[in-house]
């Protein structure tokens, strides 16, 4: 064998092998592109999914129905007092929130009074988010009882039934519909049928998720957060700390010289039958 | 995407005669993408129930324009869900594991930016979120829980092969 053919041979046998090398490369390349073109569509798949889903699942941020006698522009609030007192108290509260409960304790009877005296018109943002930090569903549960009691007309009382009642932040005694239509007990004319349905089926459900994506929009990120005439006063009014007679006393300053509201209605709206989609609702006849 | 760039015009491609990773190392490789998913699974998981709550915890960072809080709050379970299929069954691990590690970043950035500028808040990591007292915020250990999570991600992309992984029956 000549040296000349020699060489020829092992170049083509070279040749074989890197072609050999070059198709397993390219295949290789082949796969690696197809599982990560896989791997994109699924992520891709994924998030679009999630966005469809979600959207789809989320309540709206205009309740579907809210109790009667709710006010504001999507009827997320709800007043006590007579709306024609001349100022306006606005307050925060979560069911579960320790603080609140603290506060109610301590200045529920006086917000009555000033209710009563025609002094305020209170407006109650009931929000739900203490689910979200501790394991329970007693917010959102509570909240719902809250709206239901509005729907019969007996807001204030069993707010208040409800505060002298509440369990510690982790008990989720609230979460038990059982406890609270027990609780609901101590209100006059509330233990009624549709009162328990309304409980029992989370009939304003939806409302509580649409009030509590109003606070989430809001620039307010605690509870209790307590407004006379839109301007923060808890804990403090400026330097002063607030205290049942000093929140009396702010009222009062807030007033001078003006036209008391209707005095004696207990701040318990009288519930409309319908479905009362208009703001301000005064209350002359409750008592 | 997946591995080096295709290289067109290189004529002999370096054949498979890599440096040969240790069974072992495939073995740890496995408990590392485990232990990645059950992470993405979780998390996934946690955050998928409330959509409000989701899109709540996006919007306490007070970093990202109120029209993209919804749409980032409803996507991010499904997206962690998505990875920690993918981890489970061992496809595109390494592509999955820059995908993993971009997003941790990215939450470590975001923790590390509320930290810095004062506002309290729960990361929202594995469900809940939202403002919290400021006894209560946990930034600290937040980035670092992250950094631990990351340093898993890093472990499969420096050694993306593993046992029982859909990759390894590709390839043999």
């Amino acid at each position: 064998m000549s040296e000349k053919n020699r060489e020829g041979k092992r170049t083509a046998r070279e040749r074989m092998l890197e072609q050999r090398a070059a198709d397993e490369a390219s295949s290789r390349r082949r796969k690696k592109l197809l599982v990560g073109g896989a791997v994109l569509v699924v992520i891709a798949a994924a998030v679009v999914t999630g966005v469809v889903v979600q959207n789809e699942r989320s309540k709206p941020e205009t309740p579907v129905a809210a109790p009667a006698g709710t006010i504001g522009d999507k009827n997320l609030v709800i007043p006590t007092g007579s709306a024609n007192a001349p100022a306006v108290l606005t307050v925060y509260e979560d069911p579960r929130c320790p603080a609140c409960g603290i506060f109610e304790r301590e200045f529920s009877s006086t917000i009555d009074q000033l209710e009563d005296a025609g002094k305020v018109y209170t407006n109650y943002h009931i929000v739900s988010f203490i689910d979200r930090a501790v394991p329970g569903k007693g917010s959102k549960i509570g909240a719902n009882a809250l709206a239901c009691a509005q729907d019969a007309g007996h807001f204030r009382d069993f707010h208040d039934v409800l505060y002298r009642n509440q369990p510690e932040e982790t008990n989720d005694a609230f979460g038990n519909k059982a406890v609270l239509l027990n609780l609901a007990k101590q209100v006059n004319g509330l233990d009624t049928p549709a009162f328990e349905s309304c409980v029992n089926d989370g009939k304003y459900g939806g409302w509580v998720s649409s009030v509590q994506q109003d606070f989430d929009k809001s620039s307010y990120k605690s509870t209790p957060t307590v407004l006379l005439n839109g301007q923060p006063i808890y804990p403090k009014n400026g330097s002063e700390e607030i205290t049942p007679a000093n929140l009396v006393k702010w009222v009062d300053a807030a007033n001078q010289g003006k036209q008391l509201g209707t005095t004696g209605s207990n701040g318990q709206a009288p519930a409309p039958t319908s479905t009362a989609s208009e703001a301000n609702n005064p209350s002359p006849t409750a008592g | 995407m997946a591995g080096p760039a295709v290289q067109p015009g290189d004529p002999v491609p370096t054949p498979s005669a890599r440096r040969p990773v240790p069974v072992w190392s495939q073995w740890l490789g496995t408990a590392v993408r485990l232990g990645l998913a059950v992470v993405w699974g979780w998390a996934g998981l946690a955050k998928i129930a409330d959509p409000a709550e989701a899109a709540q915890a996006v919007r306490a960072y007070e970093i990202l324009p109120e029209g993209l809080v919804k749409p980032i709050g409803y996507a991010l379970p499904f997206l962690e869900l998505a990875l920690a299929l993918l981890l489970v069954i061992g496809l595109g691990v390494r592509l999955v594991a820059g995908v993993s590690a971009l997003l941790l970043l990215t939450f470590i950035a975001g923790i590390a930016s509320a930290w810095a500028r004062g506002i309290t808040i729960d990361c929202g990591c594995f469900g809940g979120g939202g403002h919290v007292d400021a006894s209560q915020t946990e930034y600290l250990q937040e980035i670092l829980r992250d950094t631990g999570f990351l340093l898993l991600a890093g472990w499969l992309l420096w050694r993306p092969r593993t046992r029982f992984s859909v990759d390894g029956w590709l390839a043999s």
